[in-house]
């Protein structure tokens, strides 16, 4: 018989995920506390869930999915632009945090290397949560979301070294000033020849490939998992993090026309991994001896959740950006990352810590995580309470104009969706009555020639009407030929309260349209019946 | 992660070939499944964890996708063909199975198997031709529910016969309860999670909640996870928020359903002569069965020749769900692995030659073998009459103006309905569809003065134009691209799509253009659209 174990495992994980999340609603929680509370109550709480390898295996791919996915948000000239903050802020909140915590940890009355385990745990902040918060805030693309991305791929190099230096601490006669260059060598190594091979395939291989791939949208998105899961094995075989080979296979497929789409289609997949990886950390955190270093842990807890920031702050505001991007990007490291507690987990195995450090690391982490993404949710409210009281004029930063939110929809627009023959010659014509038009179609060859403004992707999917600015619309029209899709719109436009003009292809559809909330249809074959009659009667019948 | 890294690559494979080839992927990724268990190359121990998450994901969108609406008025055909089909072929595989000397058990499960028609297969061909809406797509359509809904109730059933009578019993008590549970869950669970209003993630999470619900539900009343996870889908299947769910849960299944079927593939074991000969006997009661009964019921429930043929070949391939009847079979022991195979190979077979059955030129080949190909069929006598080719909805009203002037009109269309109602109303009737020349002599096209052809694929006109030079086409067209095919071959298109659009304009001017709106805009002046390509004198000398 089928061994159903891991629909048991996934299934108690999503059911409890989504009773968390339903109370994190009503709570106004976010969507990721909710999430390691469900975790709790399912592992440290109850003990009800064990995860196995496969239910791993769903973690670490949706950590990967979702670098892929910054990969493909941002293009690799985004990220050039913060290059050398990344890697100064980077380096620099590093060295700072990690002597920091040594020092505080240290006084606290950990040994030596203890101390330096708790100081290392600390430095790292959680490319997952971040990430997945600002995706979820649509903060991404912004100055100070796009220089955190850089941070934390320099973070994610450090940590190969750390890694090293770590496996030299079990076998210190390993140890050796070589060893390390070596490694040092062979990262950057890696990442120079992926990020070499990223660019030549973006430029040569990858647009005729998925542009022969792009008349099945199943396939392209095969293909392009495929390319995700090529580069994150290239990775481990030249020893760079999969993380940053998932990402650097994302900004090789982020220039092609069908990004957006791309980005649509992996987004649920993540979404649901990440879930899992939510959940299962919490799980598996090992918080029984937590009890024996609870001043320890308050006090590393707000180490990380304040002075992290304040380290940062100062190294950016030194690096000459405003106030506002260097706050906001200081409150992303307020938190310490999921790969703190393996490393820390390795270190109780290899007998350098007890389960009361590692207990220890499990509380911090989780408090920060939680309270850092408060922060991050809640970062413009914070920014002006801080700044209110004077606290930032410390770090001399210049000040910032406060950010006009760039708005170029004003409102009032059309939206069309389906560039069909009908979709196409209403563009045109609500053009020259001079209306301002989003068009939207899957095909980006359809839309090419049109002069609207345009959104590639599915309506039927809210992010692209979300782009589109359905909100602001005066009306959306459908001139799609798909039944459930056309439902679906005049369904989303009732609930935006925008009016719905769609085309009823068959007569038999009407009824539904409009009950699903359509304000007007156009009844193609009517319309076309009329016409013809109206043709009949110009070659002299019907007189 | 080179595990997945693995499944993924196979599957980018399949997916090129299925491109390349213009084939189905389902096969192919069985194939690559195969060939990589063969070559060593698809992890062992994640087979179970594959095959279980893959049936799980798969039978859930198939109920999702239960949508009865979608059959509307092909209902009664619809049931009809399909219990007929479904009994004909199950009893007949079961037949042959038995004299190809398999044992009872086994025969039944290849029975039960062979019935099932492949969904992932028949609906993007449908799509793709653009006949999904049509009456013997939707008739297809209705055969694929009543196919589905007849296998996830026998399966439960089957898989306990051998534990005798009160086994069998049980279970279906235990189906019953469940298929209970997911009509409550339709009518208060469905709506209440599309008013949540929730993002795309919180309502997936939600979707997936409900799946495994059920899924835990059937493990405790000892039915298969398929059964479960397919009533999940049917408590989910309602709009809206079957709708709202299929965007976030597309990806999520492709992942899912890739990596099944080529575990499944992995399973297959390397057939022998005999298995070979299995397997082909199977493909020919498949290809033979299907085609004749569906024919010839689709027939008596209304069809024409053409359109129901044309569903039989549709219809004449195992499927998906066949894959999982024998897999539960498989890993119950109630079948042998060389039976699997068989199966799974007759499976690969039929769907890989579903494109090529149902070319156009196969269908005028098989149309000749029809016995009633050509009979009932006098030709008329008018002259200088009108013929109107297609009368569903859109055409009826431009028969009314036609008759209501007098005209002297000859109907051609394929659907037995309106023709009976038509015939019943005096109205001069070839029952038939237009690429058939025999149908457009006994209506004596050539002699008519004025053709006015609704059908909705205009390149189905080839015949008639072709047959007719001299006489007056008008066609129904929607795209530029077929209006120029017509005009190309001497026919006058009438634009739908263009007709659809001026009614816009007029209601959108009226809508939302206030006073003083209408001043100083280009093409703002009421009817400077007017003039459409084919209203223009036409510049053939011989107007």
């Amino acid at each position: 018989m089928l061994d159903p174990a891991i629909l048991f495992d996934l299934g108690k994980i999503v059911i409890a995920a989504m009773a968390a999340a339903l109370l994190a609603r009503v709570a106004r929680a976010p969507a990721i506390v909710a999430f390691i509370v469900a975790g709790l109550l399912l592992g440290p709480a109850t003990g009800l869930l064990e995860p196995t390898a496969a239910v791993h295996l769903i973690t670490e791919t949706g950590i990967v999915l979702l670098l892929f996915l910054v990969g493909l948000e941002l293009s690799l000239d985004k990220i050039r632009d913060v290059g050398r903050v990344a890697i100064l802020a980077g380096l620099g909140q590093v060295a700072f945090t990690a002597c920091g915590g040594f020092v505080l940890s240290y006084l606290l009355g950990f040994g030596v290397i203890e101390s330096i385990f708790i100081a290392t745990a600390l430095t790292f902040s959680s490319t997952v949560v971040v990430v997945k918060v600002l995706t979820q805030k649509g903060d991404l693309d912004t100055l100070y979301g796009r220089i955190a991305v850089g941070i934390f791929l320099v973070q994610d190099l450090v940590v190969i070294v750390a890694l090293t230096l770590l496996s030299g601490l079990g076998n210190p006669e390993e140890l050796t000033a070589a060893t390390v260059a070596r490694s040092l060598a062979a990262a950057f190594g890696g990442m120079a020849l992926l990020l070499g091979a990223a660019l030549l395939a973006a430029r040569y291989l990858l647009p005729p490939l998925f542009a022969w791939m792009s008349t099945s949208t199943e396939g392209m998105f095969i293909w392009s998992l495929g390319w995700c899961f090529l580069f994150v094995m290239a990775a481990e075989w030249t020893g760079v993090s999969k993380e940053i080979g998932a990402f650097l296979a994302g900004v090789s497929l982020a220039q092609l026309p069908y990004s957006g789409e791309l980005r649509r289609r992996v987004h649920p997949l993540m979404s649901f991994f990440v879930m899992v990886f939510f959940v299962s950390l919490a799980v598996e955190m090992e918080l029984g001896a937590a009890g024996e270093h609870w001043a320890a842990a308050v006090l590393l807890s707000v180490f990380v959740l304040v002075g992290n920031p304040i380290i940062f702050m100062a190294v950016i505001a030194r690096l000459g950006y405003g106030e506002r991007t260097a706050f906001f990007t200081s409150v992303t490291v307020a938190q310490i990352s999921e790969f703190s507690f393996v490393f820390a987990a390795v270190g109780l195995s290899a007998g350098l810590i007890d389960a009361a450090v590692l207990s220890l690391i499990g509380v911090v982490g989780l408090v920060t995580i939680a309270g850092s993404v408060y922060m991050i949710l809640y970062n413009q409210p914070l920014y002006a309470f801080v700044k209110r009281r004077g606290l930032l004029r410390v770090f001399g930063a210049r000040a910032e104009p406060e950010d006009v939110a760039e708005e170029d929809l004003p409102g009032g627009h059309v939206i069309v969706v389906g560039m069909n023959a009908l979709g196409r010659r209403i563009v045109t014509d609500l053009l020259d009555r001079g209306e301002e038009v989003v068009a939207i179609d899957t095909d980006p060859f359809k839309l090419a020639p049109l002069s609207s403004r345009k959104v590639l992707g599915s309506a039927e999917d809210p992010s692209v009407l979300a782009e589109a600015r359905l909100e602001r619309a005066k009306l959306l029209v459908s001139a799609l030929q798909i039944e459930d899709a056309n439902n679906l719109l005049a369904y989303r436009c009732r609930n935006a309260g925008v009016p719905a003009s769609i085309h009823a292809f068959d007569l038999a559809l009407m009824e539904e349209l409009r009950a699903n909330g359509a304000d007007h249809l156009m009844v193609s074959k009517s319309a076309g019946t009329k016409r013809m009659a109206r043709l009949f009667r110009a070659k002299g019948v019907l007189e | 992660m080179s595990q997945i890294a693995l499944f993924l690559g196979g599957a980018v494979v399949a997916h090129g070939i299925a491109r390349r080839w213009g084939l189905p992927a389902t096969p192919l990724l069985l194939l690559a499944g195969f060939v990589m268990a063969r070559a060593g190359l698809l992890p062992p121990d994640l087979l179970q964890d594959a095959l279980v998450l893959g049936l799980t994901f798969l039978l859930f969108v198939v109920g999702v996708e239960l949508t009865p609406r979608r059959v509307r008025a092909q209902r009664t055909a619809a049931l009809r063909v399909g219990f007929l089909q479904f009994t004909t072929l199950g009893l007949l595989g079961t037949l042959t199975s038995l004299a190809l000397g398999f044992d009872g058990l086994t025969a039944l499960y290849t029975g039960l198997a062979l019935t099932a028609s492949s969904t992932l297969v028949i609906i993007p061909l449908l799509q793709q031709r653009r006949q999904l809406f049509e009456p013997y797509g939707r008739l297809v359509t209705g055969v694929l529910l009543v196919q589905d809904v007849l296998i996830i109730l026998l399966m439960p059933l089957l898989i306990r016969l051998p534990g005798g009578w009160p086994a069998v019993l049980a279970s279906l008590a235990g189906t019953t309860a469940l298929l209970a549970l997911a009509f409550l869950a339709q009518r208060s669970l469905a709506p209440r999670l599309a008013r949540l209003h929730a993002d795309e993630e919180l309502l997936l999470l939600g979707g997936l909640a409900v799946l495994f619900a059920f899924v835990g539900m059937a493990h405790a009343l000892a039915l298969p996870v398929a059964a479960g996870a397919f009533l999940a889908g049917v408590a989910l299947s309602p709009f809206p928020v079957s709708g709202l769910l299929r965007g976030p849960l597309t990806p999520v299944v492709v992942f899912f359903t890739a990596i099944f079927f080529l575990a499944l593939g992995g399973l297959l074991t390397v057939p022998g002569p005999r298995e070979l000969v299995h397997a082909l006997v199977l493909v020919l009661v498949v290809l033979v069965v299907t085609p004749v009964v569906v024919t010839a019921v689709a027939e008596r429930s209304g069809f024409t020749a053409r359109p129901a043929l044309e569903a039989g070949l549709l219809l004449s391939q195992t499927s998906e769900l066949s894959l999982v009847v024998a897999l539960h079979a498989l890993l119950l022991g109630h079948i042998s692995p060389d039976s699997f195979s068989v199966l799974a190979l007759a499976t690969v077979a039929t769907m890989v030659l579903t494109p090529y059955l149902t070319g156009e030129a196969r269908l005028n080949a098989l149309l000749r073998l029809h016995p009633l190909a050509g009979k009932d069929m006098e030709e008329g006598t008018q002259s200088n009459h009108i013929v109107l080719l297609g009368c569903g909805s859109g055409g009826l009203p431009l028969l009314e103006t036609l008759l209501a002037a007098g005209e002297e009109v000859v109907v051609i269309d394929d659907d037995p309905e309106i023709i009976t109602r038509l015939r019943q109303g005096g109205v001069a009737c070839v029952h038939g569809t237009a690429s058939d020349p025999q149908v457009l002599r006994v209506a004596r096209v050539e002699k008519a003065m004025l053709v006015g052809s609704t059908i909705r694929r205009p390149r189905d006109n080839q015949i008639l134009l072709e047959s007719a030079p001299q006489v007056t086409v008008l066609v129904r067209v929607f795209d530029e691209e077929d209006a120029l095919w017509v005009e190309e071959r001497g026919g006058i298109p009438v634009l739908y799509s263009a007709a659809a659009a001026d009614e816009f304009n007029q209601w959108f001017k009226a809508t939302f253009a206030g006073p003083g709106d209408t001043g100083n805009r280009p093409g703002a002046a009421p009817d400077t659209r007017a003039q459409h390509p084919e209203e223009r004198p036409r510049s053939d000398p011989g107007e």
